[in-house]
C-alpha cells in the first residue's frame, strides 16, 4: 500500500497553462498517481535533493519526471544532468517534454540519459496523448529499477 | 752592258764566243806582229852592221893608204843591195872620203860629220855608223843608210790577220750556232715553260727533258720544282679559301659581337638597373655612372669602398658579412639591401647580384653585377600582404558576424519554436478545454467560430514548424551515402498512400538510378513531391502518377508527373518560393513551404529543380542530381 502512495509524477513546467493542459491530459488519460507541478529548475532540485523550501522533504522519489527545457534560472538540461549524475535519482525515468525541436537540445538530452524526448504538439488532443502515453509507458509498463 | 739581263741566252753565248774568239785572234795577231817587227827590225840592224864592218875591213888598208878610189870600188859593190840607198866611209879626223848612193838617187844626203858607233831608225830608213879599227887604231868611220820596209810588211800583216780574224769569227759563230741548239735549247724551252706558267698559272705543265748533262738535272728540279710549286699553290689556295671563309665567319662574329655589345650597351642605359665591377677585393675602381645615377654619390664618393656608405645604416653590418664571405670563397651571389635613392631621397630595397671572374689561380680578380630596384614590387608585396592581412581579418569579422547572426538566427529560431508555440498551444488547447468543459454553455454558433479558433492555430503550428524545418536545412551537414532511389520512392510513395483517403490511385514507377544522397533529406523531397501529386490529383476520377528518370553524362534526372489540377504556368517561377501558394487552402491543403524546401535541398545537393504544368491539365516536377555527389555546402 505504501507502494501505490509513492507513485508520483514530477511535472517541472514554468509555463502554468502548459502545466494545466499538461495535467488535464495526464488527467484524462487516467494516469494513476499524484502529479507534483514544479515551476522551474531550481525548485525541481530543491524538491529532487531535499533542499531549499523542500528540505527535509517527506515521501519517496517521484516514478517520473516530466521536464520542460527552457525555464529561467536553472533550465531543463541543467536538471536532466543533475538527476543523472546523482546516485538516488539517476534511475528515475525523465521525458523531456518541450516545445524546441532544436536538434542541440535533442542530442544534448539523450548524451544526458534522457529517457524520452517529445515534443509539445499545438493540438489539445495530441498533447493529452503525449502526456498520457508517457505516463503509461513509464508508469505501467516499466517497472521501476530497483532502490 | 753587252751582257745585260734583257738578251736571250742564244745572244749572249753567241756574244760569249764572239768576244772570246775575237779577243784570242786578237791577243795573238798583235803579240805575232811585235814579235815579227822586233825579229826583222833586229835583223835589219844586224845585216847593215855587218854589211858596215865588212865594208870598213875592206876600206881599212885604202884608208891607211889615202887610196879613195879603192875605198869607193868598194863602195860600188853595195849595187847588189838596192835597199841599200846611200853610203859613205869618213876618215878618222872626220872628213869624207868616199860616198855611195844607190843608182836613180839624185841626193845621197850624206852627213856631215860621222857619228860614234850605233844606228838610228825612223818611219822609213835605218841609218848605222861602224868605226873602222885596225890594230886597236881608228882608221875612219862607215855608213851606211838603208829603207827598212818595215811599215809595209806590217801593213800587210794586219791585212791577213784581220782577214784570220774575220774567218775564225765566222767559224766561231757557225760552230757556236751548231752548239746553242744543244745547250741553249733546253734552256730556251724551259724558260718558255716558266712564261707559260707564269702567265697561265698552270702548274701541270713540264718541260720535257732531252739531255742528261747539267740542263737534264735542271730540267728534272724545275719540274720538281713546278710540282712543288703546284702543290704549294693548292694548298695555298685551299687555305685561301679556308681563310677567306674564317675571315668572313670572323666578319659575321665580330658583327654579331658589336650589335650584342650596342644591345648590351643599350640595354644597360635603357634599364634602370645599376650595372657595377669592382676588382678583387671589391673596391670601386672605374667610373660607373649609373651607380652615381642611383644613388648620387660622386666618383671620389664611392671610389674604393666608399660605394658602401650608400647602403642603409641598418644594412651595413650585412654587407660586411656577404663581402667578406663572398671575397674568401668567391663564387655568385644575390641578396636584398636598401639603398639610397637621391631622386626620391630615401632607401630603397634593392636586389644585388654579383658574380666574380675567376683566374686561373683561383682567386676573383674582378666582380661584376648588378643592382635592381625592387622597392616598388617590395612596396605592393608589403601593401598586397596588408591587403591581405586586412582581407584576413576583414573576413574573420565577417565570418564572426555570420556566425553571430546564425547564432541569433538560431536562437530566434528557438525563440519562435518555442515562444511562438506555446501561446499557440494555449490558444488552441484552451478553446477545446472551452469546448469540452463549456459546451453547453455555448449556442452554435459560438461553438463553430471556437471550432475556427483551434483549426486556425493548428494550421499556424503547422506553418510554424514548416518554417523552423526550412531554416533548420541551411544549418544541417548533410550526411552523404548511397540511395537506392526506387526503393526509396517506392517506400515513400507507400507510406503517403496508407494516410490518403481518396479514390484509389495509378502508381507507375520506372527504373530510378541511385545516387549520393542524405537518405533524410532525399525522402522528405520525395515526400513533398509524391503527396503533393497525391493531394492534387485526388479530385480526378482516376488519378495517374508516374515517377522516372533520363540520365545524360553528368547529371539524373527524375520526375514526378501527375494528372491534377496542375497550374498556371505563368506562376511557374513562383512556385518554389516560401508561402507560396497557387491553390486555395479550401481546394488543397498546404502551408506553401514544401516546395521550397525541397527545392532547397535539390540545390544542395548539386541540383535543380523546375516544374512543368497546365491548369487543370496535370503537372511534372523535376529535379536533377549530380552523377558525382555534390560535397553538400549551400
Amino acid at each position: 500500500m505504501e507502494v501505490i502512495e509513492t507513485i508520483e509524477i514530477l511535472l517541472v513546467e514554468d509555463n502554468p497553462l502548459d502545466a494545466e493542459l499538461t495535467m488535464r491530459g495526464l488527467k484524462s488519460g487516467q494516469v494513476a498517481g499524484k502529479v507534483t507541478w514544479l515551476k522551474d529548475g531550481q525548485q525541481a532540485l530543491d524538491y529532487l535533493f531535499r533542499a531549499g523550501a523542500h528540505t527535509g522533504r517527506p515521501g519517496g522519489e517521484p516514478r517520473l519526471i516530466l521536464l520542460d527545457l527552457k525555464m529561467p534560472r536553472v533550465d531543463g538540461i541543467e536538471v536532466l544532468r543533475a538527476i543523472k549524475a546523482d546516485e538516488s535519482t539517476r534511475r528515475i525515468p525523465v521525458v523531456i517534454m518541450t516545445s524546441s525541436q532544436e536538434e542541440s537540445d535533442v542530442v544534448k538530452s539523450y548524451d544526458l540519459g534522457v529517457n524520452s524526448y517529445l515534443v509539445k504538439p499545438i493540438a489539445f488532443d495530441a498533447l493529452t496523448e503525449v502526456a498520457r502515453q508517457a505516463g503509461v509507458y513509464w508508469l505501467g509498463m516499466n517497472r521501476s529499477a530497483p532502490r | 752592258m753587252l751582257l745585260s739581263g734583257k738578251r736571250s741566252i742564244r745572244q749572249k753565248l753567241l756574244l760569249v764566243v764572239t768576244a772570246t774568239t775575237l779577243a784570242a785572234l786578237f791577243t795573238s795577231g798583235i803579240a805575232m806582229l811585235y814579235y815579227d817587227f822586233r825579229t826583222s827590225q833586229q835583223a835589219w840592224i844586224r845585216d847593215l852592221t855587218t854589211q858596215a864592218d865588212i865594208l870598213g875591213r875592206a876600206s881599212a888598208p885604202a884608208l891607211s893608204f889615202d887610196d879613195p878610189k879603192t875605198a869607193r870600188d868598194s863602195l860600188q859593190v853595195l849595187q847588189a843591195r838596192p835597199e841599200i840607198t846611200a853610203a859613205a866611209i869618213y876618215t878618222a879626223k872626220g872628213r869624207l872620203f868616199a860616198s855611195y848612193a844607190a843608182p836613180g838617187l839624185a841626193d845621197a844626203r850624206l852627213p856631215r860629220l860621222p857619228e860614234n858607233d850605233g844606228y838610228e831608225i825612223d818611219r822609213r830608213e835605218l841609218q848605222v855608223f861602224k868605226r873602222i879599227i885596225d890594230e886597236r887604231e881608228i882608221l875612219g868611220t862607215v855608213y851606211l843608210r838603208a829603207s827598212h820596209h818595215l811599215l809595209d810588211r806590217t801593213r800587210d800583216y794586219c791585212v791577213i790577220l784581220g782577214m784570220v780574224t774575220i774567218i775564225g769569227l765566222l767559224m766561231a759563230l757557225a760552230l757556236s750556232y751548231r752548239l746553242n741548239a744543244g745547250v741553249a735549247g733546253p734552256i730556251v724551252a724551259m724558260s718558255g715553260v716558266a712564261r707559260r706558267v707564269m702567265e697561265s698559272r698552270d702548274f701541270s705543265l713540264r718541260v720535257t727533258k732531252t739531255t742528261e748533262d747539267e740542263i737534264g738535272t735542271l730540267a728534272d728540279a724545275f719540274n720538281g720544282m713546278l710540282s712543288e710549286i703546284g702543290r704549294r699553290a693548292e694548298i695555298l689556295e685551299e687555305s685561301n679559301r679556308k681563310l677567306g671563309a674564317e675571315i668572313a665567319e670572323r666578319r659575321g662574329a665580330e658583327e654579331a659581337l658589336r650589335l650584342s655589345e650596342r644591345r648590351n650597351r643599350s640595354l644597360v642605359d635603357a634599364s634602370s638597373a645599376v650595372v657595377w665591377s669592382t676588382d678583387g677585393r671589391g673596391r670601386f675602381v672605374e667610373e660607373v655612372p649609373s651607380w652615381s645615377d642611383y644613388t648620387g654619390q660622386a666618383r671620389d664618393q664611392y671610389q674604393g669602398l666608399g660605394w658602401r656608405r650608400a647602403f642603409a645604416p641598418e644594412d651595413q653590418s650585412t654587407v660586411e658579412a656577404v663581402w667578406t664571405r663572398a671575397l674568401a670563397h668567391p663564387g655568385a651571389f644575390g641578396l636584398e639591401l636598401r639603398l639610397w635613392h637621391e631622386t626620391t631621397q630615401r632607401h630603397r630595397h634593392v636586389s644585388v647580384r654579383g658574380v666574380p671572374l675567376v683566374g686561373a689561380d683561383g682567386t676573383a680578380g674582378e666582380w661584376i653585377g648588378t643592382i635592381t630596384d625592387i622597392d616598388d614590387q617590395r612596396r605592393a608585396e608589403q601593401e598586397l600582404r596588408e591587403l591581405n592581412t586586412e582581407l584576413e581579418s576583414r573576413v574573420a569579422s565577417r565570418t564572426a558576424e555570420l556566425e553571430a547572426a546564425n547564432k541569433e538566427l538560431e536562437s530566434f529560431s528557438y525563440s519562435v519554436s518555442h515562444d511562438l508555440r506555446s501561446p499557440l498551444r494555449a490558444v488552441a488547447g484552451f478553446a477545446r478545454l472551452l469546448w469540452e468543459d463549456h459546451a453547453a454553455q455555448l449556442d452554435e454558433e459560438a461553438q463553430r467560430k471556437l471550432g475556427f479558433v483551434q483549426s486556425e492555430a493548428q494550421r499556424m503550428g503547422v506553418l510554424i514548424d514548416d518554417l523552423l524545418a526550412f531554416s533548420r536545412l541551411g544549418r544541417q551537414a548533410m550526411q552523404l551515402g548511397p540511395l537506392d532511389m526506387q526503393e526509396m520512392a517506392r517506400r515513400v510513395y507507400d507510406r503517403l498512400l496508407a494516410q490518403h483517403a481518396g479514390p484509389p490511385v495509378q502508381f507507375n514507377l520506372g527504373t530510378l538510378p541511385s545516387v549520393q544522397g542524405d537518405r533524410v533529406l532525399m525522402e522528405q523531397v520525395w515526400a513533398n513531391f509524391l503527396s503533393n501529386a497525391i493531394k492534387f490529383s485526388a479530385k480526378r476520377e482516376h488519378p495517374v502518377i508516374e515517377v522516372g528518370a533520363v540520365s545524360d553524362e553528368n547529371e539524373h534526372i527524375y520526375f514526378v508527373r501527375d494528372n491534377g489540377a496542375g497550374f498556371d504556368p505563368r506562376y511557374t517561377a513562383k512556385l518554389f518560393g516560401v508561402f507560396q501558394r497557387l491553390h486555395d487552402a479550401e481546394d488543397f491543403a498546404g502551408t506553401g513551404v514544401g516546395l521550397a524546401l525541397v527545392g532547397r535541398i535539390v540545390n544542395r545537393h548539386g541540383g535543380r529543380v523546375w516544374a512543368e504544368g497546365k491548369l487543370d491539365h496535370g503537372a511534372t516536377f523535376y529535379f536533377t542530381l549530380p552523377k558525382e555527389s555534390a560535397d553538400g555546402s549551400d
